[in-house]
């Protein structure tokens, strides 16, 4: 058991150039790799971390989007229900009014058609009805039937009460112009010398008469002097016969009216 | 029989003596120095290692970890040194398998520079923790009638430390030896590899027994108080 201090002195100097060597070669570099290795798994550690949470919260986002389109897409589909009951209804209002405004149309078509047809047919029978007067009065009485008008309305002439004739001589008095008579047939020269005399004789003894032929008179005759009328007249058996005539087509277009709605 | 490989002398000249201690010292140096170079030169810090790093980083991290097990605050600052002793320790241990290799742990000069540097070490790294002040109150802890047996404590146990390995190391060659001329084919393959498993334990014990006494001599005053160490690791 011997220690020889020289080699003591040299191994201690190997030793501690062993130190050195292998804290340049291996310790150091060993360390500073793993360090930097540690590092970068840190770095990518609380990168994916980071990255997931990011996607978690990108997760959350979409979820709540989707929830959000959800409750929105009920909210438009019962908006869209609401616009198309909302438009049905217009629709049906619309339709309604229109086929109101088209019914009333054709109904004042449907007036006017019955009203001219009322009127064709009114003067139509008027004068049907004169002519058949006229024949068989000729035929039966021996007279015409313009003379028989003219009889008749020199008789409600001078039946004619005491203030009608004032006020007529009164109207007589102020007019400038001829006392017009107005007949719906042609009368006679005898039939106008007697009304001329009549009017002379009840009215006012110098008045001109003047003879004119009016249609719409039918079978009668009227006097005017100013703003005096005296006027008797067979159209108020026309009207007579106009008004059962209505009657008759009113009720026939009422039954059809009836029927229409039905149908629809 | 030679038992100290100091008296093998290699070469001589004016007086110089290289021995095979100092030679296969080198040669244990150099091994393990351009092993590691070798190996740190081609490092990778990405995820595919080579298993020789993978090894040495294993190697480094063990003896940190150990480091840090017996209690010191910062091991990398304790890591070349202890880790030296470990590895310089294990080496030469391991490399007797070689035939005609002497290992220069079995020299008592070998193992008393090596003590010497621990002896060196400890009041460096108690130094360098605590300052000079708190380093030499520690000698008069508790009292200063203790700085006499402080003094031969610090001294024993460095004495402790270099003949334990000698004794180790130089007993198992000679073992080795006289079993050669006893038995020769059998038991000292059987001694062999007992040798390996000894020359591994008296590296660590080595180790972990020096990195004790710098880190209780480092340590703060409160803890400068715990029991010492149980020295009796063979």
């Amino acid at each position: 058991m011997q220690i020889d201090w020289l080699t003591v002195a040299a191994q201690i100097v190997n030793f501690l150039v062993l130190v050195w060597l292998l804290q340049r070669f291996l310790y150091r570099p060993i360390t500073d790799a793993m360090a930097r290795r540690e590092e970068r798994i840190e770095t990518r550690l609380s990168e994916a971390k980071a990255a997931r949470a990011e996607v978690e919260a990108e997760a959350t986002r979409l979820r709540e989007k989707q929830q959000e389109l959800e409750a929105s897409r009920e909210e438009v589909l019962r908006a869209a229900r609401q616009e198309a009951s909302d438009l049905r209804t217009a629709l049906e209002d619309d339709l309604r009014k229109e086929m109101e405004a088209r019914r009333k149309t054709w109904e004042t078509h449907l007036e006017e058609e019955r009203d001219a047809f009322a009127a064709r047919l009114r003067q139509r029978a008027g004068h049907q009805v004169i002519d058949i007067v006229g024949r068989v009065l000729r035929d039966y009485a021996g007279s015409d039937l313009a003379g028989q008008v003219a009889a008749t309305f020199l008789q409600r002439l001078a039946d004619l009460d005491a203030e009608a004739r004032e006020k007529l001589s009164d109207a007589a008095r102020r007019a400038d112009g001829p006392a017009r008579v107005e007949s719906g047939v042609p009368l006679e020269p005898s039939a106008r010398s007697r009304i001329t005399r009549a009017v002379h004789e009840h009215i006012a003894p110098d008045i001109e008469v003047d003879y004119r032929e009016d249609d719409a008179l039918l079978l009668g005759v009227r006097l005017t002097i100013g703003e005096q009328t005296v006027e008797w007249s067979a159209t108020r058996f026309l009207g007579r016969l106009e008004t059962t005539l209505d009657e008759v087509i009113e009720g026939s277009s009422r039954r059809r009216s009836d029927r229409a709605p039905a149908k629809a | 029989m030679e038992i100290s490989p100091d008296a093998w002398v290699l070469y001589e000249w004016r007086g110089l003596r290289l021995n095979a201690t100092i030679a296969f010292t080198w040669v244990v140096m150099a091994l393990l120095v351009l092993g590691s170079w070798a190996i740190t030169a081609r490092l990778s810090e990405g995820e595919r290692v080579s298993r020789w790093q993978v090894a040495l980083e294993v190697i480094v991290t063990t003896i940190r970890d150990q480091i840090a097990e017996v209690g010191a605050d910062r091991p990398r600052r304790y890591l070349p040194f202890i880790g030296t002793l470990f590895l310089f320790i294990a080496t030469a241990n391991l490399l007797g398998i070689v035939p005609g290799y002497r290992p220069p742990t079995g020299s008592l000069s070998t193992t008393a520079a090596l003590a010497i540097c621990v002896l060196i070490a400890v009041p460096l790294f108690s130094i360098g923790a605590r300052g000079i002040a708190g380093y030499l109150r520690s000698y008069v802890q508790p009292t200063p009638l203790m700085l006499p047996f402080n003094l031969i404590g610090e001294i024993s146990r460095t004495i402790a430390l270099a003949v334990r390995l000698y004794g180790n190391v130089m007993s198992g060659t000679v073992i080795v030896g006289i079993l050669i001329s006893v038995a020769p084919f059998f038991f000292p393959v059987v001694m062999q590899v007992l040798g390996l498993l000894t020359g591994l334990i008296q590296a660590y014990i080595f180790a972990i027994l020096a990195m004790v006494y710098i880190g209780s001599a480092s340590r703060s005053r409160h803890r400068a108080d715990d029991p010492p160490p149980n020295e009796t690791g063979d």
